[in-house]
């Protein structure tokens, strides 16, 4: 079982490699569209991530949500603001050397606090599933899921008004 | 009501799948090669020349009337010769090419000596476009028998005619 | 025996195994056992793709007084074989000013999630691919994403009819994503868990969830929404097949137009699949094996499909969406809360309650929705 262990590991890190390897495509792609396709594929490397720490129904709300909702709304935007022709993003500034500085600095603090942070858990967790999450959220989180309806029901409002025809 | 129009189409359209298993009326498909349906006498395709007795002996006359009245032009006749150089009553060449032909059946309308008529046949496809399609006199003679098996009515008043023009 | 006929599939790979067992690693053993599903998947995709095109002309063509393609073969049975060969050998022509990186992706991702949701589908008795703890919502989920993948396929076009093809494609996958969802949700609150094999248990003997009141406007709903998130008749407005040429995948050719092909019937496929398992019951039936018995349900459906196809024409763009938005979503919410009583109240008070609510809320949907007729013009100056 061991082979399996190191197969594990490794699909583990490719698809992290993968993840990072889209990233970076994403941000530095010069076509708006490409960049967002790339995006998608990030998230959907994050939900493969999900997938192995068997939060499973985290997972499949990942994609359902982000890929399926939240990337149709980000294509439908670089659409709308970008001539089909050709959608890549012209460069407003030329010295791009001087990015690094600040680059260099927040990486500095990031990777400093993910190595400080203590990782290790002491005993392992329990899964949680849908019907935990379900009971939770009706019992002891009652409050956010009504706030967040609201919410939602606010922005769709505000949808309905800005897009109605007088 | 809104829904009923919506369940009136679904059901004549499995009507028309089931019972297309059973009559005729429904499948109306003919499959080609192996069945061909039958036309009627006045369908009509391409000319041909009748003769009586033998290919050698035409009705025809080279009077050139079909020639020049065919809209395509497409028909093109040289009249006989006999040795002193007079022109005799029948054609020596007679060219009507198939490839230009559109089928109006004009030649047989204006034809005085009942020798060209509209034959039925179209299954006529051929390798090369110059020669196959270009029908010399020996290709165009077809006997009175064959005239009267594909145009029954038309080769019966054809005949009681010439036969009152005989008297 | 009949137990020997149900689990023949099973048995076959447990044999398959067992004969390569002595040879091989304990590790290999595995890897081979995956392996074999994920082979008959692959090939069983494509093969039923092939045969339920020729199934559809068929049908199709008998409906229109005609027979369907019966040259190639006995009853054409190797038309499927002859389009593939054509599919192959045709070229592949991307357009000169295409994005070379949308147009070679499209064809690719669009398939994935048709290929990926078999893998929840219960097949038979013991005959799930893998049995997810999520399955439904894991098929929901990947097949949520194909609007994304339309929506590139279409972008690499380049083309701006096939533009439009993928935006209302989009639109319209969006808008009926919410029904069909909603239209699930009833018979995961009477099962109480997302597993596919669950809710196929949870219908046995003859408790078809479809014989209840919420279960048969739940078959409906998500039928109807089925229909429409895989693009076909009547709702098939993305792929016009007479007004854009060919909407989306106008552009494409040869093997990337058979992959998008390949996609919409295996779409239709699974679709009718998942409704046979959450509605009616899946595999379960008396006499015969389970596998035939899904496999039965799943034709009924796709010939549903098919008849729809045969008979309807397409809807217009803003039909379509006021079909989902004023119409099914409604009802589905309405089923939902009607499903919700049924789970709560006994025998004779559930039916019936349900039943009432769910006839006075279709018959409200149905008098809010109607239009007005104008009023008729009265042309005051003519005939002076």
């Amino acid at each position: 079982m061991t082979l399996f262990q190191f197969l594990a590991t490794t699909a583990f890190y490719a698809a992290m490699l993968g993840i990072l390897i889209a990233a970076a495509l994403c941000v530095t792609v010069r076509n708006l569209f490409h960049s967002a396709v790339f995006l998608a594929f990030t998230l959907i490397g994050i939900a493969m991530l999900y997938f192995f720490l068997q939060a499973e129904f985290i997972a499949a709300m990942q994609i359902l949500l982000y890929v399926g909702a939240i990337m149709t709304l980000i294509v439908f935007a670089v659409m709308l603001t970008s001539r089909m022709g050709n959608p890549a993003v012209p460069q407003s500034f030329k010295n791009k050397k001087i990015v690094f500085l600040p680059l260099g600095l927040v990486g500095f603090i990031l990777i400093s606090a993910i190595l400080k942070t203590p990782w290790e858990t002491s005993e392992p967790q329990t899964a949680v599933n849908a019907v935990t999450l379900g009971k939770a959220l009706m019992n002891q989180y009652v409050f956010p899921f009504e706030v967040v309806s609201l919410v939602l029901l606010v922005a769709l409002i505000g949808a309905i008004v800005i897009a109605r025809s007088e | 009501m809104y829904g009923l129009g919506v369940l009136k189409g679904l059901w004549v359209t499995i009507k028309n799948f089931t019972l297309s298993y059973f009559t005729r009326k429904r499948l109306t498909t003919v499959q080609y090669p192996e069945e061909r349906i039958t036309l009627s006498e006045h369908a009509r395709t391409f000319p041909i020349l009748v003769y009586d007795e033998s290919p050698d002996k035409l009705r025809c006359v080279a009077c050139e009337i079909c020639a020049k009245e065919c809209p395509p032009k497409c028909i093109s006749i040289v009249r006989a010769q006999d040795e002193a150089g007079k022109p005799l009553k029948q054609p020596k060449f007679f060219d009507i090419d198939y490839s230009v032909c559109m089928n109006c059946g004009i030649c047989e309308e204006v034809c005085p000596f009942d020798s060209i008529y509209m034959d039925r046949q179209f299954e006529l496809s051929a390798y090369e476009r110059s020669e196959e399609f270009l029908y010399t006199k020996d290709r165009l003679a077809k006997s009175a028998e064959y005239f009267s098996k594909i145009r029954p009515e038309t080769a019966k008043k054809v005949e009681e005619k010439r036969k009152a023009k005989e008297k | 025996m009949l137990n020997t006929i149900d689990q023949i599939f099973i048995k076959a790979k447990q044999i398959i195994l067992d004969i390569l067992s002595p040879f091989l690693p304990e590790w290999m053993m595995i890897l081979i056992s995956i392996f074999i599903v994920i082979v008959t998947l692959c090939v069983f995709g494509p093969v039923v793709m092939m045969y339920l095109t020729l199934l559809e002309r068929k049908f199709i063509g008998r409906m229109q007084n005609r027979y369907g393609p019966n040259r190639c073969g006995i009853f054409g049975l190797l038309q499927p074989l002859s389009d593939g060969i054509k599919m192959f050998t045709k070229e592949d022509i991307v357009p000169q000013k295409a994005d070379p990186f949308a147009h070679f992706l499209g064809p690719i991702t669009v398939i994935i999630p048709s290929l990926l949701v078999f893998s929840v589908i219960p097949f038979g008795r013991n005959m799930i691919p893998s049995d997810l703890s999520i399955g439904i919502l894991f098929f929901f989920a990947v097949a949520s994403t194909s609007t994304l993948w339309i929506f590139t396929a279409a972008w690499g076009s380049r083309n701006k009819f096939s533009l439009l093809g993928g935006m209302r494609a989009v639109a319209q996958m969006v808008s009926y994503e919410i029904p069909m969802l909603l239209s699930i949700v009833p018979a995961l609150l009477v099962v109480g868990s997302f597993s596919t094999v669950a809710i196929v248990n949870a219908q046995e003997g003859l408790q078809w969830f479809v014989f209840t009141p919420w279960g048969l406007v739940g078959f409906i709903l998500f039928f109807l929404t089925g229909v429409a998130e895989v693009n076909r008749c009547p709702f098939d407005l993305p792929e016009g097949e007479s007004e854009i040429i060919a909407g989306f995948h106008t552009e494409y050719s040869g093997m990337k137009f058979a992959l998008f092909y390949m996609a919409e019937y295996m779409n239709a496929f699974s679709v009718s699949a998942l409704v046979t398992t959450v509605y009616l019951g899946g595999w379960q039936g008396p006499i015969l094996p389970s596998w035939l018995w899904f496999f039965a349900k799943t034709f009924v459906l796709i010939s549903i499909m098919m008849w729809f196809r045969g008979t309807f024409p397409r809807m217009r763009v803003d039909q379509l969406m006021g079909f989902a938005w004023r119409g099914l979503l409604p009802l589905a919410f309405i089923n939902l809360l009607a499903a919700a009583l049924w789970v709560h109240l006994s025998f004779p008070l559930n039916d019936i309650l349900s039943f009432c609510i769910l006839t006075v809320s279709v018959l409200m949907i149905y008098v809010a929705n109607r239009k007005v007729a104008p009023k008729k013009r009265i042309y005051k100056y003519a005939y002076e």
